[in-house]
């Protein structure tokens, strides 16, 4: 058990080592990309543990990451707290928006929890991030402008010190990831997924079932408002469009792609969500055989739709999934290499 | 002493009345039983009981404490464990976890210690494994602890679902149909363990289950409901012979002349095989589950296939019908090579296989699942004929598959096979959940089917019935068959189907654990494991000479010492 923990450990520190390094020397827009690989990897976090544990539904982790990043905005533009304490605050938010988003998860299961989170999304989307009622909180329709700021009492300018911030957001990342790594084989974690597997079951074996529904949707919601706590600081700004509903559904998308039973493929998914739109739009024209051409964000969609229906016949566990279970099974192939044995008689 | 007092309990669905003011007392210590025919509302009761719905009206009361407002994981916090009849174990968990989750439930755990890993939580962790090792052990489960219980075979789930119930230190065990799908043999031992957990633990229980020879074995007293009102009370004994409940239940049991039906054998051996089995090898992943299968059945023959559980019958039935790939060897049916074809096609060729988990779509309407034969057949089929079989469906025709009673999903199982008229039907534990009267009606109706020339592959618990029906059988044993021939033939040679069944079967552990602990100095050896693996040699000797001088079992003491640590 603890040689697992070290390893994990070990694992975490090395990808958080090598992912710092990467953007260093290229430009803004790829410095850009990076954080919000980030902030993106941490709602599609928010999913594997919702979702890929405790198998509830939701369309509105978009929004979960909104209220955080409009909370945080709020704080350092209108208070110049720092930047920290702003995040805090925009976790605090988020958390007690999933508390009552899970409420009606408690009697509702499936695609009307389905319709209802949805219902939740397009309310924040359409109403409160565009009314005049939530000025206080959106900072009306120019938003929250996070000019200069400072982090842990360092300086810390969205333009100038964008790999100060997308260090600490990575290292933010590290550190839940792992703790989600480490749910997955706790005892809680256990009574996440026996609620998965069998609700009926789990509630008569004496798990809350009120307790732990609440307590996913809090710390879900918590997770993806970390990440968008972070928005105002690489972005400069926060404005409502990369909260709206469409943006849920694609968390929701992307997460079953990459696998949403495991805390890489968030990872996997946030990047593949922050560069390929942006990849393409960068070099995703030219002409082709004397013919001009334009691969523009559309095709993005078009293509995680694709891929999605691609996937969901061939690869049902996601992309990540896939590539645990093939290196699963050479390891076993190989034999001894710690390939657990599974004695069936 | 009432432990459990349930007055007036009632429980309605839309039109159907489950439960009709029902009363109940159940006194510490005691089991109980509870039968009646497939839907008359045990399993509701059961579901009002452990909180999984509301009652219209009535109230429990559980050691004084009124149970109306406690939703089920407080319930499960004063002692009350139940198993399911349709199996809900966390599938994608290994048998040892699915121990701990209840474990760790009801103990006082933290999420965040846990995500941590803090010394609290990583001790209370390993106590917890410890302790549902020692069950599994004492349950003869120990070598599936590493396994995910969503693989597992049913009869082996259903163990599973016992020992999860027991992880949870129970002092009320709703038992739903424990003895389904296990043979004679399986029965027996389960019989002797739940007396064992009852004098051992204290466990006071209600029983549901349509094997009699498990109810009048265990049970002290016996409840008897039929649609959804109180038909009997009694002794054991009264119940068996009272005539209100050989008539809604238990029907006549002169029926069995010995000898009389089996001699009727009008098989024409010289007919070609309608199926034929050659060498046939199939498993699951990267384990080889059955191999060297030969087999056939002509038509209008009803074969029997009996072995212990897990000795692969399920497995062959699944690679015949196409569910599973077959790894080797060759299914022809119908003089037509069928290897490798898709489970659809082999259907449509009049080979209808029924399996274990009866394959029903839980929120088609009764209804519906029968006229889906259609699709199947091609052309419109007349559904009278399954309802003239189960005329308990007509009323229930436009229910929802998945609301219904164990017993009354099984029927429409079998009713949507008959209908697709087939040239041979494969049943998977055929008697599984139905009440005695509706199996003796069964084996009526396979009699008449191999009138018809429809041939009949069954796999049954009940040993003795089917080879009364069946003309041939054959005895799995660890994965491949180790006896064929006639069923006359090896219902006379007795010794050697139970001799088979033992060899997989047989555990010297679990009944040592059942039987012993009775007197004061008879160590058990299953505990004296326990306390071997987790407590080093110098707590142990103390351990023996603690119970020595209080003169009570070590493995009394013991108990109490994992209890502590677990506690803690
Ligand atoms: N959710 C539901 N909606 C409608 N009817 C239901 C529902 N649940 C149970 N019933 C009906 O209530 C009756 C009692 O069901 P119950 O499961 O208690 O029977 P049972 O005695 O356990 O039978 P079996 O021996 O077949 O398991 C059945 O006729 C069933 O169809
Ligand atoms: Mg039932």
């Amino acid at each position: 058990m603890t040689s697992r923990l070290i390893f994990r450990v070990l694992m975490a520190l090395v990808a958080f080592a090598v992912l710092a390094r990467i953007p260093v020397g290229f430009d803004v827009g790829f410095k850009f990309d990076a954080g919000l690989a980030v902030i993106w990897a941490f709602a599609l976090l928010s999913l594997v543990l919702l979702t890929g544990y405790v198998g509830q539904i939701s369309l509105c982790q978009a929004t979960f990451a909104g209220i955080g990043a409009y909370t945080a905005g709020m704080m350092s533009a209108t208070f110049h707290v720092d930047y920290i304490v702003a995040v805090a605050a925009g976790v605090a938010a988020a958390f007690v928006l999933g508390l009552l988003v899970g409420l009606p998860a408690l009697r509702l299961h499936g695609i009307t929890l389905a319709i209802v989170t949805l219902g939740i999304a397009l309310v924040f989307d359409r109403y409160v991030f565009q009314d005049h009622a939530f000025e206080w909180l959106t900072g009306g329709t120019g938003g929250w402008r996070v000019g200069q700021t400072s982090m842990f009492g360092l300086q810390m300018d969205s333009s100038k010190h964008l790999m100060g911030a997308y260090v600490v957001l990575l290292a933010l990342f590290c550190v839940v990831a792992l703790l989600m790594v480490n749910l997955h084989e706790s005892g809680a974690g256990r009574r996440f997924r026996a609620i998965r597997d069998s609700e009926l079951a789990a509630a008569t074996m004496g798990v809350n079932l009120t307790r732990y529904k609440l307590l996913a949707f809090g710390m879900s919601a918590a997770i993806a408002g970390m990440g968008g706590a972070f928005y105002p600081l690489v972005a400069g700004s926060v404005s409502p469009q990369p909260f709206w509903l469409f943006t849920s559904l694609q968390f929701a998308a992307i997460a079953v792609l990459m696998g949403v039973r495991y805390v890489p493929a968030a990872a996997l998914g946030g990047a593949f969500m922050a560069f390929v739109p942006d990849v393409l739009t960068r070099y995703g024209h030219g002409t082709l055989f004397g013919r001009p051409y334009e691969i523009s964000y559309d095709w993005f969609q078009i293509a995680v739709g694709v891929l999605l229906i691609v996937q969901l016949i061939t690869l049902p566990d996601g992309v990540w999934g896939d590539l645990r279970q093939r290196v699963l099974h050479m390891r076993s192939a190989v034999g001894g290499l710690g390939g657990r044995k599974v004695k069936v008689a | 002493m009432t432990m459990l007092r349930v007055r007036d309990m009632t429980v309605r669905f839309g039109g159907i009345v489950a439960l009709d003011g029902v009363s109940l007392d159940l006194n510490r210590g005691e089991i109980l039983g509870l039968i009646g025919p497939n839907g008359a509302g045990k399993t509701t009761l059961f579901n009002c009981i452990s909180g999984v719905i509301a009652p219209d009206k009535g109230t429990i009361f559980f050691e004084g404490h009124s149970l109306v407002y406690a939703p089920p994981h407080v319930r499960a916090r004063f002692g009350i464990a139940r198993t399911f009849q349709n199996l809900q174990l966390w599938g994608s968990m290994t048998v040892a976890e699915n121990l701990v989750v209840p474990m760790d439930a009801l103990g006082r755990r933290n999420t965040f210690s846990d995500a941590l890993h803090l010394p609290f939580s990583s001790y209370a962790e390993r106590a917890s494994m410890e302790r549902a090792r020692a069950i599994l052990h004492v349950l003869d489960l120990d070598r599936y602890a590493g396994t995910l219980a969503g693989d597992l075979p049913a009869g082996i789930q259903r163990r599973v679902e016992i020992a999860r119930a027991l992880a949870m230190r129970p002092r009320l065990l709703l038992l739903d149909e424990p003895a389904a799908g296990l043979d004679a043999q399986e029965t027996a031992r389960l019989a002797e363990l739940l007396h064992a957990v009852r004098e051992r633990f204290h466990v006071s229980m209600l029983l549901v289950d349509h094997d009699m020879s498990l109810v009048m074995r265990v049970c002290d007293y016996v409840y008897v409901l039929d649609f959804g009102k109180l038909l009997a009370r009694g002794q054991p004994a009264a119940i068996r012979s009272d005539p209100k409940v050989i008539a809604a239940y238990l029907g006549e049991e002169s029926k069995k002349l010995e000898g009389e039906v089996a001699t009727v054998v009008p098989t024409r051996p010289q007919q070609a095989p309608l199926l034929e089995v050659k060498q046939l090898a199939a498993g699951y992943g990267g384990l080889e589950v059955v191999r060297d299968i030969d087999l056939a059945v002509r038509p209008g023959e009803v074969v029997a296939c009996i072995g212990a559980n897990g000795a692969g019958k399920t497995t062959t039935l699944r690679a015949i019908s196409g569910m599973i790939h077959p790894r080797r060897g060759r299914v022809m049916f119908g003089g037509r090579d069928v290897t490798g074809t898709s489970a659809e096609r082999i259907a449509q060729l009049g080979l209808i296989h029924i399996p274990e988990g009866r394959g029903l779509f839980p929120n088609l309407s009764v209804e519906d699942t029968l006229r889906l034969v259609s699709n199947t057949a091609g052309h419109d089929v007349n559904i009278t004929p399954a309802f003239e079989l189960f005329p308990k469906l007509r009323q229930r025709r436009r229910q929802l598959v998945g609301t219904l009673s164990g017993g009354e999903q099984q029927m429409v199982a079998l009713g949507r096979a008959i209908l697709s008229e087939p040239r041979l039907v494969m049943i998977d534990e055929m008697s599984q959940g139905l009440a005695p009267t509706v199996v003796r009606q069964l084996f009526d109706i396979i009699r008449v089917f191999r009138e018809q020339g429809i041939a009949v592959l069954l796999v049954e618990q009940f040993v003795e019935s089917a080879l009364d029906v069946a003309d041939r059988a054959y005895v799995f044993e660890h994965g491949s068959i180790r006896l064929s021939g006639p069923a006359v033939e090896l219902r006379a040679d007795r010794k050697l189907v139970a001799g088979s069944y033992l060899g997989t079967a047989v555990d010297a552990t679990a009944v040592a654990a059942a039987n012993g602990n009775g007197n004061g100095h008879h160590v058990d050896p299953a505990l004296m494991e326990i306390v071997s693996v987790r407590v080093p040699a110098k707590v142990k000797r103390a351990l023996e000479q603690r119970a020595e001088v209080e003169g009570r079992p070590t493995g009394a003491v013991a108990i109490e010492l994992l209890e502590k640590v677990d506690h803690q």
